[in-house]
């Protein structure tokens, strides 16, 4: 049986949530042209119409978003550093203790708890953001080095009411299962994109003296250049149909089968 | 109102999947508590012996340090509280390497961080037990006895013209959930709230109120989502009530998170399995003997042992068989239940073994396993609530093109590659457990909406998805007006998401509080209907706002009389690289039984996600410890090697469309568990169709093949 | 993590100066490998110089000097940069290869050049601080030596250490007969060819490198070479990516039909630093490029190997890695 979508509108719950969800500037990450943002924003809203604002009476939202800007300085700063950025497209400047990661000024100072620490040492990918278009470990990061810089955390890929193509393809394909590593794995994804445009090439690419220029993602193109991103509930087959829905612009299908138990007796 | 098509068996999205994928579903570091401290364990850096003198002085005076715990200042708590591997803090005992000695809390994270390397540590060592090589000749029966005989093995071994007696080795392995095991803790008065991933939430709250010493009604768990938990967070271990301590301590809200160094002696592991197996069966391929004999380690004071002859209890007729354990005391952390517990590793040494003998018969392992296949329960002589183990292996025969397998090795190259193929099989036990559930209606002019309560939980599985299904159906509404509330000991006590029996819990549970609620509608409405109406519609045609009620659900009272088990079959098709011996998986299939599938999507995540275990625990997992001192030196996760994408190929799934009401009403069986067992065995056996080479250690990396 | 006071400097001259003025600061350039340490506690700095900004980024042509015609590769590039930058590429696709079979796409992101070149080893006994680790603690002795050491080097180990270097682009570094620019505080580079930039263990495992404090890698030089048709980089791991090597090897052929002119081999994952096959690249020099002569090679290089305890198997393994590399180089360097 190959899963039927039926099309479904987003809720009134949903569209606040989004609202509330949304990156508070509109610079586009990556360059997705309209005809295949419509086709992804299908995708979205395909399958069963969620109400994640229901769960939790909408409190756990409420709480970040009524206070975004919460930056209380700790008392005893020590070696303070003062680092002024741009996070999902808002000026910053805080001070941070000059020992603390980008990872931990994301959670602990502002409240962006999307990025997730899975092991702190830059071995699970778990963090992973992009700063300046690139993807990197935000836990290897010292947030004093990100003056100037532009980070983009899985808060900031959402825009002008829709989920980023890299979401919704997650959210269709069931890219994961705990979510734990899920953040991590969309900013991956997300870069990724951008460097295959650039054609970027990997340690799979059968040659590398090609010549630059975009390259269309094999199977194995995306298992190598994912496999910074470490997911222990063994979603990779979903997260690779995810990507190569987003990467080729065309669906990719669920497949599995169910076999009847009396068909199969007669064989 | 049109009615709604049926949710159940559905593969719609999950309904918390828009949280996960914005980053705003809520772990248990997530919450923002006003003036929230931070904690950080310090741990012993011997494996046996006393600590003699403990300076925290330096550590006190360190910028931001709130309050350095060791035993010395720890408060009293229950050490048989049910915390799993004890509380810790409680003497100056050390009975493995890297056990809890102490914590410092302190305003900010690198405050505590920083200052728990500012104590010093004088110990008294003693010579630890952490060799398994040196000690298993040690090893004694467990004192839970879990052996079982039946017939004469020794005489038919003996006498036996076709047998196999070999010896299967699989390594110490970690559960390493993406989620270190983490917890926000803060007291008001005498009540604490715990928000930390808990697969048991009722579990939770018991070991944890009763190793404070405090009433379960004073102890709320939150835990909306889990980052993962593999059986590490079915049980909980002492960083739970430790954060407890510290947020006492300072008054505060305290955040403790384990590192993930600090992962591999902080929450339980896989221990090291060593199953002698002995396998004999007649020319035409009927087994006549299987034993099943395994020996391992477990905590120096404290019992666990996986149930390894599981698999070879249910799996063959055979008539004489023996399953027997023997467990030696180590210094080595307690070991716990890991995915597919004992199954898991069990199906590797016998689902191998049966290669093996097949292979010594010359038989296609796939006929040897059909020659075998048990009537009824050959363990206890109940009848087979269903078994479809047949089907697994012919639906996957087919499916996979195994017609192409040759049974001699080595026959297929390419390039440098060899490819093989294998097979093996798996179960795992169908139960209900108990679970309560409250279903409230609300009814706001024509629109109904309905509320379900249970603390169930959902550590990646998709209880949230599935309860809202099975409510749906029920119901009659639609998914959208259903809401969901789990993850919360508040709510009514429910079983926990382990050993495969969430789904068929919480859905029975949440199906039988749906009809009841039904049933009271109709009953208060007085009416009599020739078309039993909906609680939706009930609710708009009797004019109610709104209405609830509760259900304490439990298995069917005949399920005991029946022998109800998963079954699945798994099918590898491997390439090893003859030159450097790396071995890749290209393509794996498992075919499944496992009931009533509540939504394909998301069980099949599941079946895939075992798989990706099973995968890795048969080429990459494996923790290795220093048998001088007792640390692992597989420290982290660049070492401890959970597979990367990379090392995942094309995974198929098909299930058994089975109607099996016996377990349960709806006829679900799970599939948590299953998704793993045989999956290594598959693996190891699709490596010696390759190349001719039997691996019997796990994980099998490119050493090994050379 | 220490308290550690966080500098910035935007002039080499100054960053040297900040380093040689104070002997407990270390420079901050990628941050891959020293804050994973620092937070170990097995580096402790009191003060980070943060060289992000220098402009040591470009990768450029050399015109003129004794490597004429190669390349010059900026110690402050990102890794990812210079495996895919054009020339590299072209000319040097053993380095994009070598620098693509190691870490993560993120980890390449931020790893700068000169830092690969610095990174220290991943033997869990040096980064567990309760372990005897000589390189960490000179004079607790090798906690690896008579531990598991299934990782560990085969070549050139002393008994006071047998950690392995774990970089993959080091070893082509090593193969293509690199040089490594470096300037002190007195503002003169000096050249080091980079068969002497690491050192072995010897008595000072402590030191893993020649670089003196406050010296810092501005270029990295490639000289011209006819390689780039046939090269390979072969990485045998325990994971299919992001893992360490068991052993790895790089390899590169100039051909005049059917005979080798000249051939470089260097090793991965089994020696303290990355580990140049001179043996095997003398045999080949003038020989047929025959499996059997690749074969005969390898067992003339892995002969000088001395195994560890847990270890025994990377001698077959490197005999091995050898002849597949040497035959992929033959085959165009395709991956497979």
């Amino acid at each position: 049986m190959t899963e039927e979508n039926q099309n479904q509108e987003l809720t009134e719950d949903e569209k606040q949530l989004f609202g509330q969800l949304l990156c508070e500037d509109q610079n586009d990450l990556t360059d997705f042209n309209e005809a295949r943002r419509n086709f992804l924003k299908q995708i979205t809203l395909a399958g069963g119409g969620i109400l994640a604002m229901q769960m939790f009476g909408g409190e756990v939202f409420a709480r970040s978003i009524n206070d975004p800007l919460n930056a209380e300085l700790p008392v005893n700063l020590e070696n303070a550093v003062n680092v002024a950025f741009k996070v999902n497209g808002v000026k910053k400047s805080l001070d941070v203790d000059s020992r603390m990661t980008l990872l931990d000024t994301l959670r602990e100072r502002l409240q962006l708890t999307g990025s997730k620490k899975g092991c702190d040492h830059g071995q699970c990918g778990a963090c992973t953001v992009i700063v300046d278009g690139k993807r990197v470990l935000s836990c290897l990061t010292l947030a004093a080095t990100c003056t100037g810089k532009s980070v983009t955390t899985i808060e900031g890929l959402a825009k002008g009411g829709e989920l980023h193509p890299m979401q919704a393809a997650f959210l269709k394909h069931d890219g994961f299962q705990c979510g734990y590593c899920t953040p991590g794995q969309i900013c991956s994804a997300v870069a990724l994109m951008t460097e295959a445009k650039n054609g970027e090439v990997s340690y799979v690419t059968p040659d590398v003296r090609v010549k630059p220029g975009s390259l269309q993602l094999t199977d194995n193109e995306i298992r190598e250049r994912m496999s910074g991103n470490i997911c222990r509930c063994g979603a990779y087959p979903n997260i690779v149909d995810a990507i190569k829905e987003v990467h080729s612009g065309k669906a990719v299908a669920q497949t599995w089968d169910f076999v009847d138990q009396k068909q199969s007796t007669q064989i | 109102m049109s009615e709604p098509k049926k949710a159940i068996g559905q593969s719609i999205n999950r309904v918390d999947g828009l949280l996960k994928v914005t980053g705003a579903a809520t772990y248990a570091t997530d919450y923002k508590l006003k003036n929230t401290a931070h904690a950080i364990i310090f741990k012993s850096t011997i494996a046996a012996g006393k600590i003699t003198g403990i300076d925290t002085s330096e550590a006190e005076k360190a910028p931001g340090v709130l309050a350095v715990i060791t035993h010395k200042n720890a408060p009293k708590l229950n050490e048989k509280g049910g915390i799993r591997g004890g509380a810790f803090l409680q003497s100056n005992i050390i009975e493995f390497h890297g056990q809890h000695i102490g914590m410092v809390v302190a305003e900010t994270f690198e405050q505590a961080r920083y200052a728990t390397r500012l104590v010093k540590v004088s110990y008294e060592k003693a010579e630890p037990k952490v060799d398994f090589e040196k000690h298993q000749k040690e090893a004694v029966l467990p004192k839970n006895n879990m052996d079982a005989v039946r017939g004469d093995v020794e005489t038919a071994f003996r006498d036996a013209e076709y047998k196999i007696e070999a010896v299967y080795e699989t390594p110490i392995e970690h559960h390493h959930p993406m989620e270190t095991h983490s917890t926000i803790a803060f007291w008001e008065g005498d009540k604490v709230t715990l928000y930390n991933g808990s697969q048991i939430v009722n579990g939770a709250q018991g070991a944890a109120a009763s190793t404070l010493g405090i009433k379960p009604e004073n102890v709320r768990i939150v835990t909306p989502f889990i980052g993962g938990g593999f059986g590490s967070k079915g049980g909980q271990w002492a960083n739970l009530v430790l954060a407890a301590v510290a947020a006492k301590a300072v008054n505060r809200p305290v955040k403790l998170a384990l590192t993930r160094q600090q992962m591999f002696n902080s929450v339980g592991l896989r221990q090291r399995n060593h199953q002698k197996m002995r396998l004999a069966a007649t020319k035409d391929g009927k087994l006549t003997v299987l034993a099943h004999e395994t020996t391992t380690h477990c905590a120096i004071n404290n019992e666990f042992v996986e149930p390894c002859g599981d698999c070879s209890k249910v799996m063959y007729e055979v008539p004489n068989s023996l399953i027997s354990y023997k467990v030696v005391p180590m210094n080595i952390i307690l070991p716990t239940y890991t995915r597919g517990p004992g199954k898991s590793t069990g199906s590797f040494a016998l689902e191998s073994a049966m290669d093996e003998l097949a292979y010594q018969l010359k038989m296609d392992p796939i006929e040897f396993r059909l020659k075998n296949e048990p009537a009824k329960d050959p363990s206890n002589g109940k009848p087979w609530s269903s078994r479809t183990t047949v089907q697994c292996l012919q639906e996957g025969a087919k499916a996979f093109g195994w017609e192409k397998r040759k049974i001699e090795p080595r026959q297929n190259k390419q390039g440098e590659y060899l490819i093989g193929y294998g097979v093996a099989c798996g179960t795992y036990p169908a139960r209900q457990q108990n679970s309560s559930a409250i279903v409230k209606l609300i009814r706001k002019g024509t629109e109904v909406k309905a509320t379900i309560e249970l603390a169930a939980s959902d550590l990646g599985t998709g209880s949230n998805t599935i309860i809202a299904q099975t409510a749906s159906d029920a119901l009659g509404l639609p998914i959208n007006k259903i809401t969901v509330k789990i993850g919360d000991s508040d709510l009514p006590p429910a079983a926990g998401s382990v050993g495969s029996v969430g789904a068929a819990s919480f859905s029975n549970a949440v199906n039988d509080a749906c009809i009841k609620i039904t049933d009271e509608l109709i009953a208060k409405s007085g009416k009599q209907f020739f078309v039993r109406p909906t609680a939706a519609t009930m609710m708009l045609t009797e004019k109610l706002t709104e209405f609830e009620t509760r259900v304490d659900a439990k298995a069917p009272a005949d399920a005991g009389n029946y022998s109800s088990h998963s079954f699945n079959a798994n099918f590898a098709e491997v390439w090893v690289n003859s030159m450097t011996g790396m071995v890749k998986v290209p393509r794996f299939l498992a075919v499944t039984g496992a009931g009533k599938i509540l939504n394909p999507k998301t069980a099949r995540s599941q079946i895939i996600g075992g798989n990706v275990w099973g995968i890795g625990m048969a080429l990459t997992e494996e923790s290795v410890l220093d048998p001088r001192w007792g640390n692992f030196v597989t420290r982290s996760l660049a070492e401890y090697h959970v597979p990367s994408n990379l090392d995942i190929g094309t995974i198929e799934t098909i299930f058994i469309d089975e109607k099996d009401t016996i377990p349960n009403k709806l006829g679900v069986k799970g599939i948590g568990e299953v998704g793993i067992v045989g999956v290594a065995a598959a693996v190891a056996n699709a490596i010696f169709n390759a190349t001719g080479k039997r691996v019997r250690d796990l994980p099998i990396t490119p050493d090994k093949l050379l | 993590m220490r308290p550690f006071k966080y500098s910035v400097t935007s002039n080499v001259n100054s960053a040297t100066k900040m380093l040689t003025a104070n002997p407990n600061a270390k420079f901050l350039a990628g941050g891959t490998n020293i804050l994973d340490l620092m937070k170990e506690d097995v580096e402790r700095p009191d003060e980070l110089v943060d060289i992000t900004q220098l402009s040591l980024t470009l990768i450029k042509p050399i015109t003129e000097g004794m490597n004429k015609g190669g390349v010059s590769i900026g110690g402050l590039g990102k890794n990812t940069g210079t495996a895919n930058h054009p020339l590299i590429r072209q000319s040097f696709p053993l380095l994009t290869q070598a620098i693509l079979a190691g870490a993560s796409a993120q980890i390449r992101n931020m790893a700068t050049n000169g830092g690969n070149l610095n990174q220290r080893t991943r033997c869990p006994y040096f980064y567990e601080v309760s372990m005897p680790c000589n390189k960490r603690e000179p004079g607790t002795g090798c906690g690896a030596l008579e531990g598991i050491n299934r990782m560990h080097a085969v070549f050139g180990w002393s008994e006071n250490c047998v950690a392995v270097h774990p970089s993959d682009m080091c070893v082509a570094l090593a193969a293509l007969d690199a040089v490594v620019k470096v300037q002190g505080a007195n503002g003169q580079i000096r050249s080091v060819p980079f068969a002497d930039y690491h050192r072995l263990p010897g008595d000072t495992p402590q030191k893993d490198n020649n670089l003196n404090q406050g010296e810092l890698i501005t270029s990295i030089e490639i000289p011209k070479n006819n390689f780039a048709p046939k090269s390979y980089y072969l990485k045998v791991r325990d994971r299919a990516s992001y893992a360490f090597a068991l052993v790895s090897v790089a390899a590169a052929i100039e051909m005049n039909a059917n005979q080798i002119i000249q051939a470089r081999v260097a090793m991965g994952g089994v020696a303290h630093k990355p580990w140049r096959a001179f043996e095997a690249e003398k045999f080949l020099a003038g020989k047929e490029a025959t499996e059997a002569n690749f074969r005969q090679a390898a067992e003339i290089e892995m002969k000088q190997a001395k195994p560890l305890e847990h270890n025994k198997f990377k001698i077959e393994l490197g005999t091995r890695a050898i002849v597949l590399a040497l035959t992929k180089a033959m085959n165009g360097g395709k991956a497979s």
